[in-house]
C-alpha cells in the first residue's frame, strides 16, 4: 500500500470529432484547407475520481455515459484532452477478450503472442503457461489454431492469457457477459482473489448485481461527468432509483441503505453465517438447494431471552422474505445451550434457519439481522446488510423473476 | 532495461506472427517467397538483358559479366524495400481491433512488419551467396560482414520509413495507394536493371546535371553499396558510407519523430 492514489483523474475531458464531411483524402483536405467542419463532442468532462490502492472500484452509468472512454483513457489508449490521469501501478485492461488472437495461429501461439502484447515476456509465460491453459479448459485444443475454436473457447483462453498477467491495476470492461455461468463463476472468483491479494480493480458493468457484490466503491458516471461516488450500494441504489442525495427513495420501503456493515466487539450478534449442509460456512448457495443461516450471539450480554429476526433482500434492495425466530429457539438463553448442542462458549447462543429448498432465483442476495426481545416489543440490536452470499442456478430451465417455484413439467 | 525499451518481446512474437500467418494454408507455403524472385531474376533477365541487351558492367576488381548476379544483387534488397513498405504501411490500420483495445507502443507494429521481411532477405541473401559461389566460383563468403553492416543499416533506414508511412496512412488512406503508384517508378529510377553509367552525366536539366539529380534518389546509394560488395568484391567508398548513414540516422529520426507526433490520436482514428 503507498500514499498515493492507484488512480487519480483530475479534471479529465475527453471530445471526440464528429466530422459531417470527413476527409478520408489528401486532396479533400488540401481543397478544404482549414475549413474542415465536425463537431465537439465531450465524451468526458470535468471527471475528477481518486481510487486507492487495493480498492474494488464500480463504474456504473446508462448506455453512452462515457464509462467505456474512461477506461479506454485509463488504459492509455485514449490521450485526454482535458485534465490530467495518474495511474501508479503496473495496469491491465480487459476490454474485449482475445482483441490480440490471430485467427490462423494455435492456441499456444497465441498466448505467447497476446502475452506479449499486454506486457509479459516469454519468460514470464512460460512459467504460467499450465495455468493459463487449465484455467481456460483448453488442454486438448492448445495446439489448434484459434479459428476452430468456439467463441466460448476464444473468450475464456482470452481472459486466462488477462487474468494472468497479474496487473496491479486491472480495468474490467463487461467482459463477464460472455461465457458460461460456471466460467463466469470461476472469473469472478479468480477476481475476488485479486481483489484479496490487495490488487485495484475497476469494473466497468451493466450488472449492478455483479457490481455491489464485488465493489466496495462505486461511482455513477451521467453525461461524462460524475454524477456520484461513495459506497457501492448507496450508489447502486441511487442509479436505480434515480435519486439525489437526500432526497427520499422512491421505492417503498426503502431509506438510503447504508454501507456494509461489519461487527464489532461490541454487538451482541457475533456472526451471521450461511453454512452448507455439512454445517461448513459458504458463500454460495444452489437454487432450491437446502441452506442454513447460522446466528451467533452473545446471550450472557444481551441478558435476557431474544427473538432473532432475518430479512432477505436481493443485492438490488427487493425485499424477498423477513423471518423471526420461531418458538423452539425463541427466547433461549445460554443457559439453555446444552438443548441446541452448542458449546463453544458459556456466553455464546447458536440459532440455525434450515430452509429445506431455497425458493428463490440466482442471483446475490443480502441478509439483515436483528435482536429483539422475546416478546418483540424493542429492537436489541439491527444489521442491515450483513451477510452477502450469491444463489446459483441449478435447474436446466433457466427461470426469470424472484422466487423459483420450482415445478416440474409434464406432458399429458 | 534496454529490452523492455526496445520491446524485444513484442517485436519477436509480432514478427513471428506475420512469418507463421503469411502462408498458412497455402500449398506451397514457403516456397513462394523463393518464387517470387526468381521469376522475376527471369523475366527481368529475359526482358532487359536479352531483347534490350543491356550489358552488365564488369565487376571490378571481380571481373564477373552475369546479368543474373548483377540484377540479384541489388533486387532483393529493392524487393525487401518494397514489400516492407508496402506492409507496414497498413500495420497499423490493419490492426485496429488491437489498437482500439489494448495499448502497447505502436511503433513495434510497423517494426515488426518490416522485421518479419528483413528474415526473409536473410534467407534469399544467403541463398544468393551459395548461388554467386556455385555459378560463378566466387568466394564472396569474406564480405559476409561487410554485407550484414549494409543490410542492417538498411533495416533501420526502412524501419525510419515504415514509421512515417504507417503513421500517416491511419489520418490519410492515400498514403497506401499513393505507395503502390509510386514503387514502380522508383524501381526504375535506381540502378537495379542496369548499371549507373548509363544515366547521361553530360546532360543536364534546369542547369544540374542528370547524374546529380538521379543520385538524390536514397536508393541509388544502396544499390551501388550492394553491387559494390557482392558483384565488384570492393569495399563501397568512405563517401559511400557516410551518405548511407547520414541518410539513415535522419530518415530514422525523422520516422521516429513523425510517428510519436502521430500516435495519440491512432486509436480515434483508425
Amino acid at each position: 500500500m503507498t500514499a498515493s492514489p492507484a488512480v487519480s483523474l483530475n479534471d479529465l475531458g475527453k471530445k471526440f470529432r464528429l466530422t459531417h464531411d470527413r476527409n478520408w483524402t489528401l486532396k479533400a483536405t488540401m481543397l478544404a484547407g482549414h475549413r474542415t467542419r465536425y463537431e465537439e463532442f465531450w465524451a468526458l468532462r470535468n471527471l475528477s475520481l481518486e481510487i486507492r490502492h487495493g480498492q474494488t472500484f464500480g463504474i456504473i452509468g446508462g448506455n453512452g455515459s462515457g464509462k467505456s472512454t474512461l477506461l479506454k483513457v485509463l488504459a492509455g489508449i485514449l490521450r485526454p484532452d482535458e485534465g490530467s490521469v495518474a495511474v501508479d501501478g503496473r495496469l491491465s485492461a480487459l476490454l474485449e477478450l482475445g482483441a490480440g488472437f490471430h485467427p490462423e495461429l494455435t492456441g499456444r501461439e497465441n498466448i505467447y503472442l497476446n502475452g506479449a502484447i499486454l506486457g509479459f515476456t516469454a519468460r514470464d509465460i512460460r512459467s504460467r503457461f499450465e495455468e493459463i491453459v487449465g484455467f481456460a479448459e483448453l488442454e486438448r485444443f492448445i495446439d489448434e489454431p484459434v479459428r476452430n475454436y468456439s467463441s466460448g473457447m476464444y473468450v475464456r483462453l482470452g481472459f486466462s492469457v488477462a487474468i494472468h498477467v497479474e496487473p496491479e491495476i486491472l480495468l474490467v470492461d463487461e467482459v463477464l457477459a460472455v461465457g458460461d455461468l460456471t466460467f463466469q463463476k470461476r472469473c469472478l472468483e479468480r477476481f475476488a482473489q485479486l481483489k484479496a491479494d490487495g490488487r485495484t480493480i475497476l469494473v466497468v458493468s451493466h450488472d449492478l448485481d455483479m457490481v455491489g457484490w464485488l465493489c466496495d466503491q462505486t461511482a455513477w458516471i451521467q453525461q461524462g461527468t460524475l454524477r456520484a461516488t461513495g459506497p457501492s450500494s448507496e450508489v447502486i441504489d441511487r442509479f436505480a432509483t434515480g435519486t439525489e442525495p437526500g432526497e427520499p427513495s422512491n421505492r417503498i420501503g426503502r431509506a438510503a441503505r447504508p454501507a456494509f456493515e461489519r461487527l464489532s466487539t461490541q454487538d451482541l450478534v457475533k456472526s451471521v453465517e450461511l453454512v452448507d449442509i455439512n454445517g461448513h460456512p459458504t458463500d454460495t448457495v444452489g437454487s432450491g438447494q437446502p441452506a442454513c443461516i447460522r446466528v451467533r450471539y452473545d446471550g450472557q450480554t444481551a441478558g435476557e431471552p431474544v427473538t432473532v429476526a432475518l430479512g432477505l433482500y436481493r443485492a438490488d434492495g427487493t425485499h424477498v422474505a423477513s423471518i423471526n425466530s420461531g418458538a423452539t429457539t425463541r427466547g433461549l438463553t445460554p443457559k439453555d445451550r446444552s438443548a441446541t448442542g452448542t458449546d463453544r462458549s458459556e456466553t455464546l447462543v447458536e440459532v440455525e434457519y434450515l430452509v429445506p429448498a431455497l425458493p428463490v432465483q440466482p442471483g446475490t442476495y443480502e441478509l439483515s439481522v436483528a435482536l429483539h426481545d422475546a416478546s418483540m416489543q424493542r429492537v436489541l440490536e439491527r444489521h442491515t446488510h450483513l451477510l452477502r452470499f450469491g444463489v446459483t442456478s441449478t435447474g436446466a430451465d433457466p427461470q426469470n423473476g424472484l422466487v423459483a417455484l420450482g415445478g416440474t413439467w409434464e406432458a399429458k | 532495461m534496454l529490452v523492455r525499451f526496445l520491446q524485444v518481446d513484442l517485436l519477436i512474437n509480432l514478427t513471428r506472427r506475420d512469418l507463421r500467418s503469411k502462408y498458412k494454408r497455402s500449398a506451397l507455403g514457403w516456397t513462394w517467397s523463393v518464387l517470387n524472385p526468381l521469376v522475376a531474376v527471369v523475366v527481368y533477365s529475359a526482358v532487359f538483358s536479352v531483347f534490350l541487351r543491356i550489358q552488365p558492367s564488369t565487376g571490378d576488381p571481380s571481373g564477373l559479366r552475369s546479368y543474373a548476379v548483377f540484377l540479384l544483387v541489388t533486387l532483393l534488397p529493392w524487393q525487401f524495400h518494397v514489400t516492407s513498405l508496402t506492409e507496414a504501411t497498413r500495420s497499423i490500420t490493419a490492426n485496429g481491433p488491437l489498437i482500439t483495445k489494448i495499448w502497447f507502443p505502436r511503433w513495434v507494429l510497423p517494426t515488426s512488419a518490416v522485421l518479419a521481411r528483413f528474415l526473409t532477405l536473410l534467407v534469399e541473401m544467403a541463398v544468393l551467396l551459395l548461388l554467386i559461389a556455385a555459378i560463378e566460383g566466387h568466394m564472396t563468403f569474406a564480405w559476409i560482414p561487410v554485407l550484414l553492416l549494409l543490410m542492417a543499416l538498411q533495416l533501420l533506414f526502412t524501419v525510419g520509413l515504415a514509421l512515417m508511412v504507417s503513421a500517416a496512412n491511419v489520418y490519410f488512406r492515400d498514403i497506401q495507394h499513393f505507395l503502390g503508384v509510386a514503387l514502380a517508378p522508383w524501381m526504375f529510377l535506381t540502378p537495379i536493371l542496369y548499371p549507373l553509367n548509363m544515366v547521361p552525366a553530360d546532360r543536364e536539366f534546369l542547369g544540374v546535371g542528370y547524374r546529380t539529380l538521379y543520385q538524390l534518389n536514397p536508393m541509388v546509394s544502396w544499390a551501388k553499396a550492394y553491387r559494390n560488395v557482392l558483384y565488384d568484391l570492393r569495399l563501397p567508398s568512405a563517401e559511400r558510407w557516410l551518405a548511407i548513414a547520414t541518410v539513415t540516422v535522419v530518415v530514422l529520426a525523422v520516422g521516429f519523430w513523425i510517428f510519436h507526433r502521430l500516435e495519440p490520436r491512432m486509436a480515434e482514428e483508425v
